[in-house]
């Protein structure tokens, strides 16, 4: 191994020819037990473009990638990598090839600091570190691909858009040539996303290839010269061109059928005020975190709250629900005040809430899904599980939930299951039947198909009556659904438009907090 | 480069196979019986003779196995007190302390109420004084750990040192209510007769090993249907979830503690009414709470399983002390073997939690492909 390694992966290589390929895969097999991840995938990567990886959660882009980066041997199929067959053994392998991976789930030590992170796991490194010098080039390395960054920083102080920045000039640092972004937009809001995509701009530029793997289609077209489909761990399709491609098409290649994502919005009229919210201030620690916002939610009426994440969305929701008393002003849920009476009180007069956690604060992970339809119910002294069951085994069936019964663990389910597994629950009222549903980024992390299935069921129970509050990052979500829209800047509401009319530019400003 | 041509991995298992979940304790029994049988080799005994006395002086005999039942009355006890603190992620390591405070709590009750009640009024005051003491010792950690997050694992084990000082000041200081004032030697004072049981027949079996059968039992019942233990599955898995749910983590959290240290209280009291009749100052050299943690452990907190573990414990215990008195083996070899157990037990977790196996890097391919 040692010896091919340093053959290859010796400094930048010649990328004149920019049409070069960098790194194959030929008929690559993994199984897992039970799973065929990857069947006979082909994929390559030509010096200084972008090649999307695309497909549902489960497709297998994610195996695929470990395949490419040395995380994983395949079973059958092999690597090419400037067109000699190369065999990865271990991501240090892998590294030593100029293959990099930039996992969704950082690998950073958070008490380091920036240049400290960069160069660990390095193996020539001397006894006594030369700090200056490995700042120096680590601030060099970041400033050649437009990703600016204070070495002696800490990382535990950084944001999560700049610790992605640190891993990504970590994988610089140690020479990558192919860069292997693992859902990297995932974690960050769209400013941050922009910059990113300016990265990755500047790394193709210098000749550095990117194998960009994702499931939004839409910055999925905006980011990538090609595009290869996974499903079921197969290719299913490639695309080319940045830009000219169809996002219906890349679904349909995806998912394997026609998905309609824009869900219809309501067109009747509005009831009476469900959810009356006046004054609403919340500091913590002093902070402000909501300032004086008042707003109503009628029946049959869907409310989409707009904002960059951190701005108060989650504060606000907590507080409606009850979990968190606010410093001033009042909520009142179907005319009973429900300021400061705590989750359970709010649930008997008709509150519903799906948290943007769904594992951990949603659902109870290692419970099944009886014993977390039990969570916001009224539970006798002797938990009766046995007149439940019926009703569990009947919401499977009716939100179509991919479960082995009423038994299955709420951690063995996919993100979608789990959603629905939510929105069954707290859909189907508890204490009292549901008339005010609180809903945040309930399609955050899922695929294709969950996503238009949790809109549907969504809009459904505006459609039966239910007021909704919709909280979301995803601006486009927000826009397509809800009849009215606010945005909230630093926890106050900044701006308000119906939906039908709304201006993404304004939308988009006041998110900035330019109105 | 160094190359190692293999590789061990560890795969983390999605669920755990039925048959390992048995197989590995059971490895874990075997593995420190290999273990204990080098360390008895090389101290020039045979593993052979020792093992077979000590499985006839704990299981085979009729002293054997009714010793054993008669200890494991203490450590199921002590073994669902430390699992059931488990279950919502509490440590309580001062079961020991606990069990102290049971045992004087026990003979206050004893003593004092006299011999104005019949047994069957006297035996459960002693056992529900000791439990309530037990309780009390816990009460300050627990209310510290459920108000103000304090570690609970440094709290009830230091408290476990100050009720050993206790224990000694009761008997040795002279005019102490606890202390015999018969003798000048320095002894526990007897309880009532009526505060004490017979054994049966002409073993050291106490009826309160039934006791301790139903209360585990009772307890895997709670955890597993009713609302308490609903809560408990909740808070333990993630408090986040029962914010959302407005269930009381801090009252839960004082619940369970106060359960967990009345359950090692009761062990002591159990020894009133059973076999001291007294407060027998060498307890606090016997490790019973502490024993009860191992027992707990071995049977992987399930409240369920702890039977089985207290008693395949007690009777390595009961067969390992009697070592000394049937052969010249000493009586460390019986309490190294409990070590060991627990080693290999906690050990063992990693192959249920793990798929592991040992892969051969692909060596060859690697320098085809040099060439």
């Amino acid at each position: 191994m040692s010896n091919t390694s340093h053959e290859v992966a010796q400094g930048p290589h010649h990328t004149s020819g920019a049409a070069s390929t960098a790194l194959s895969a030929h008929s690559i097999d993994k199984k897992f037990p039970g799973v065929l991840a990857n069947d006979s995938v082909d994929f390559d990567v030509r010096a200084g473009e972008v090649h999307t990886l695309l497909g549902e959660n489960g497709a297998g882009k994610s195996t695929l990638a470990a395949v490419l980066c040395g995380l994983y041997q395949p079973d059958a199929g092999y690597l090419m990598r400037n067109g000699k067959r190369i065999n990865l053994s271990s991501p240090r392998a892998g590294l030593q090839h100029g293959i990099a991976m930039v996992h969704q789930h950082f690998r950073l030590v958070e008490r380091f600091t920036v240049s400290e992170n960069v160069i660990l796991g390095s193996r020539d490194l001397p006894f006594k570190l030369n700090r200056r010098e490995i700042n120096e080039k680590v601030a060099a390395v970041a400033e050649s691909y437009g990703l600016p960054i204070d070495p002696d920083a800490t990382v535990g102080d950084l944001s999560v858009g700049q610790r992605q920045r640190v891993e990504i000039v970590k994988a610089l640092y140690q020479g990558a040539e192919i860069l292997l972004l693992d859902e990297p937009t995932a974690v960050l809001v769209p400013s941050e996303v922009e910059k990113l995509f300016e990265n990755v701009h500047a790394m193709t530029a210098a000749g550095k290839s990117i194998v960009f793997i994702s499931h939004k289609l839409g910055e999925v077209v905006e980011i990538s010269d090609r595009v290869t489909v996974l499903r079921n761990g197969r290719v299913t399709g490639h695309v080319s061109g940045r830009g000219t491609t169809d996002t219906k098409e890349l679904a349909r290649l995806m998912v394997g059928r026609d998905i309609e994502l824009n869900a219809q919005r309501a067109t009747h009229a509005t009831g009476h005020e469900v959810l009356q919210i006046r004054n609403l201030s919340l500091s913590i620690d002093d902070v402000a975190v909501l300032t004086e916002i008042s707003f109503n939610v009628h029946a049959g009426e869907m409310v989409g709250i707009a904002g960059v994440a951190g701005n108060g969305q989650r504060e606000l929701a907590d507080t409606i629900a009850g979990l968190i008393s606010p410093t001033s002003g009042s909520v009142s849920i179907s005319g009973a005040m429900t300021t400061d009476c705590g989750p359970i009180q709010a649930r008997e007069v008709g509150l519903a809430y799906v948290p943007e956690d769904r594992l951990g604060m949603g659902l109870v992970p290692s419970m099944s899904i009886l014993d977390n339809l039990l969570l916001t119910r009224d539970r006798q002294i002797v938990v009766d599980r046995v007149s439940v069951r019926p009703e569990a085994a009947r919401l499977i069936e009716q939100f179509e939930i991919k479960a082995n019964g009423p038994d299955h663990l709420a951690r063995k389910l996919s993100g979608g299951n789990a959603q629905k597994v939510l929105l069954a629950r707290e859909l189907s009222g508890g204490r009292s039947a549901t008339k005010l549903l609180v809903v945040c980024s309930p399609t955050r992390g899922l695929d294709v198909g969950a996503i238009e299935t949790v809109r549907r069921l969504i809009n459904d129970a505006r459609s039966a009556g239910q007021a909704i509050l919709l909280i979301s990052e995803d601006l486009d979500e927000v826009l397509s659904l809800s009849d009215r829209v606010l945005v909230l800047y630093r926890g106050a509401v900044v701006h308000e438009t119906s939906g039908e009319t709304a201006q993404l530019s304004q939308v988009g400003a006041a998110m900035a907090g330019l109105s | 480069m160094m190359h190692i041509p293999f590789r061990v991995v560890f795969e983390q298992r999605g669920e755990t196979p039925r048959r390992l979940s048995l197989l590995v304790p059971l490895a874990s029994v075997f593995a420190a019986l290999f273990f204990g049988a080098l360390f008895l080799l090389a101290t020039g005994h045979s593993p052979i003779d020792t093992y077979s006395n000590m499985f006839q002086d704990g299981f085979a005999s009729f002293n054997g196995i009714t010793d054993t039942l008669a200890l494991s009355t203490v450590l199921i006890c002590t073994g669902i007190s430390a699992a059931f603190a488990f279950q919502m992620n509490l440590y309580n390591i001062g079961g020991e302390g606990q069990l102290y405070l049971g045992l004087i709590g026990g003979a206050w009750a004893g003593i004092a109420l006299g011999d104005h009640l019949p047994t069957l009024m006297m035996v459960p005051l002693v056992l529900l004084c000791g439990a309530l003491a037990g309780a009390a010792w816990i009460f300050v950690p627990a209310f510290v750990r459920s108000r103000l997050g304090t570690s609970e694992i440094v709290s009830t084990l230091l408290l476990t040192y100050i009720g050993a000082s206790l224990i000694k000041h009761v008997i040795y200081t002279p005019g102490s209510f606890f202390r015999n004032p018969n003798t000048s030697f320095p002894q526990g004072r007897l309880v009532a007769d009526s505060a004490s049981l017979d054994s049966f027949g002409s073993s050291r079996l106490y009826p309160t090993f039934f006791v301790a059968l139903i209360i585990a039992g009772a307890l895997y019942w709670v955890v597993k249907r009713t609302e308490f233990g609903y809560r408990i599955n909740v808070i333990s898995d993630s408090p986040r979830a029962a914010h959302y749910a407005g269930i009381n983590a801090r009252r839960t959290t004082m619940w369970v503690m106060l359960i967990s240290g009345a359950l090692s209280g009761l062990a002591g009291a159990m020894l009133i009414v059973g076999p001291y009749g007294k407060i027998e100052p060498s307890i606090i050299t016997l490790g019973y709470g502490y024993a009860g943690i191992v027992v707990a452990a071995l049977a992987r907190n399930n409240l369920g399983v702890i039977i089985v573990s207290g008693i395949l414990f007690s009777g390595l215990r009961v067969g390992g002390n009697n070592l000394q008195v049937t052969t010249d083996t000493p009586i460390h070899i019986g309490v190294m073997l409990q070590g060991a157990i627990l080693l290999f037990a906690l050990g063992g977790e990693a192959f249920r939690r793990y798929h592991i196996h040992v892969v051969r890097v692909h060596d060859a391919t690697v320098k085809k492909v040099a060439a």
